[in-house]
């Protein structure tokens, strides 16, 4: 059963990308530390629950954003922000100039989508899973997520070009 | 398919992933094979995917989060599941019941007759010490020869010690539906007020022992008394005296 799955050990594999997964989401230390200690608290107490070993990942994922959704709902506190329309045309890309990123600044995109692309997108790029177990964690159709992936990995970019681009002015 | 249509497939697709297995991303794959264009733009692509992912990757992890975790781990992770706490129960109950089973269909441990017997007897003697006497006499003739006729044990053999002591009386008492002959005596020390008789000598046929001891004297304290017990002549002994061995000794 895998509420017999070892917690310590649990912690030290999955702690890392709960805690950058959380951070995609609320960009914030102290929110996203609270929402990986409370996923790792449901564990603890209703991990026993849990049939499959093999899906103790899915569950600690779609266990965080479940509260992140819910502490959103309580607390309102990320307004919602409409993405206009659909990118009619998808970005130009240069990888020389995204280059010059850094992890502030594409949370700083991420946190201009919508927030029903964040997790999704923040799916994508943080763990390699495949686009049904990104649907099971986030409990939506499979369809819905390939959707809501290819609309806020394209706005991301845009969101990202267009920072790099006004930077670029600015040093001019 | 179109370039474009390829394009928007391929946003998705993650190089090295089990992506490569999904059907449409084959076909845009293999597009993109062909047109030089759309190589080009996945290349760009995979490129910007692996930067951005890298930087998701750096979201740096505050200093000791994983100990305080840990540390913080609730105490109900030693909660276990509905099904655990039945078979607990189960458990528990069988075992119980097993319990109950071998405790009751456990042959008893052999009781120590003997010393049931010595402890009964000697224990009277210290509580009752005149012991409400059948005969009160210093003739130990007079002693045998009332409990002869009065179908008690009369054939005793006594230590030649006991002439040291002063012969005071008999009783007929019993133990377990077997008669037992007690023999009183006074070792000469001042006796408490109401007491009569500090040494004594039990008699009682073996047969009524599963356990009855060797010939030569065995001590052991009863109480505050101190008693011997040996077989003789297929009758049991207990010699007590309200004292120690040392005391006792003296009248063997």
């Amino acid at each position: 059963m895998a509420a017999k799955l070892d917690f310590d050990a649990l912690v030290a594999c999955y702690y890392r990308p709960l805690y950058q997964f959380a951070y995609s989401l609320t960009r914030a230390e102290s929110d996203a530390c609270d929402l990986t200690q409370q996923t790792f608290y449901i564990w603890a107490t209703k991990g026993h629950q849990l049939r499959d070993d093999s899906k103790v990942k899915t569950w600690l994922f779609t266990t965080l954003h479940r509260q992140f959704l819910e502490t959103r709902r309580r607390h309102n506190r990320f307004p919602h922000q409409e993405l206009s329309e659909v990118e009619a045309e998808l970005p130009t890309v240069s990888p020389q100039t995204f280059g010059q990123l850094d992890s502030a600044q594409v949370m700083k995109a991420l946190s201009k989508l919508d927030e029903v692309y964040q997790a999704p997108v923040a799916l994508f790029y943080l763990e390699d899973y495949a686009y049904k177990e990104i649907a099971e964690i986030l409990e939506v159709p499979l369809g819905t997520v390939k959707s809501r992936l290819a609309r806020g990995i394209a706005h991301l970019q845009k969101l990202l070009a267009d920072d790099l681009s006004a930077e670029s002015k600015a040093t001019m | 398919m179109n370039i474009e249509t390829a394009k928007r497939i391929l946003l998705l697709y993650r190089a090295g992933t089990s992506d490569a297995d999904d059907p449409e991303f084959a076909g845009a794959l293999q597009l993109a094979r062909q047109e030089g264009e759309l190589r080009q733009w996945l290349a760009e692509q995979s490129t910007v995917r692996e930067i951005i992912r890298v930087r998701f990757k750096q979201i740096q992890v505050p200093e000791g989060f994983k100990e305080q975790i840990i540390s913080e781990r609730p105490w109900k992770t030693l909660v276990v599941s509905r099904q655990e706490i039945f078979a607990l129960v189960a458990f528990v109950g069988v075992a119980l019941l097993l319990g109950f089973v071998l405790l009751w269909s456990r042959p008893h441990a052999p009781e120590n007759k003997l010393l049931a017997f010595e402890n009964r007897m000697v224990s009277s003697a210290l509580r009752n010490p005149d012991y409400g006497m059948d005969l009160i006499t210093n003739d130990l003739n007079q002693i045998r020869a009332y409990l002869a006729e009065h179908h008690a044990q009369a054939d005793y053999t006594l230590p030649a010690g006991l002439s040291k002591a002063v012969p005071i009386g008999c009783v007929i008492t019993s133990w377990e539906g077997n008669s037992v002959t007690m023999i009183c005596f006074k070792t000469g020390r001042a006796l408490s007020p109401g007491e009569n008789s500090d040494l004594w000598v039990f008699v009682m046929d073996q047969k009524a022992l599963s356990n009855s001891p060797g010939n030569s004297p065995e001590f052991a304290k009863v109480n505050r008394a101190t008693a011997a017990t040996w077989t003789q002549d297929d009758k049991v002994y207990v010699l007590a005296v309200d004292g120690d061995e040392e005391l006792l000794r003296n009248y063997f």
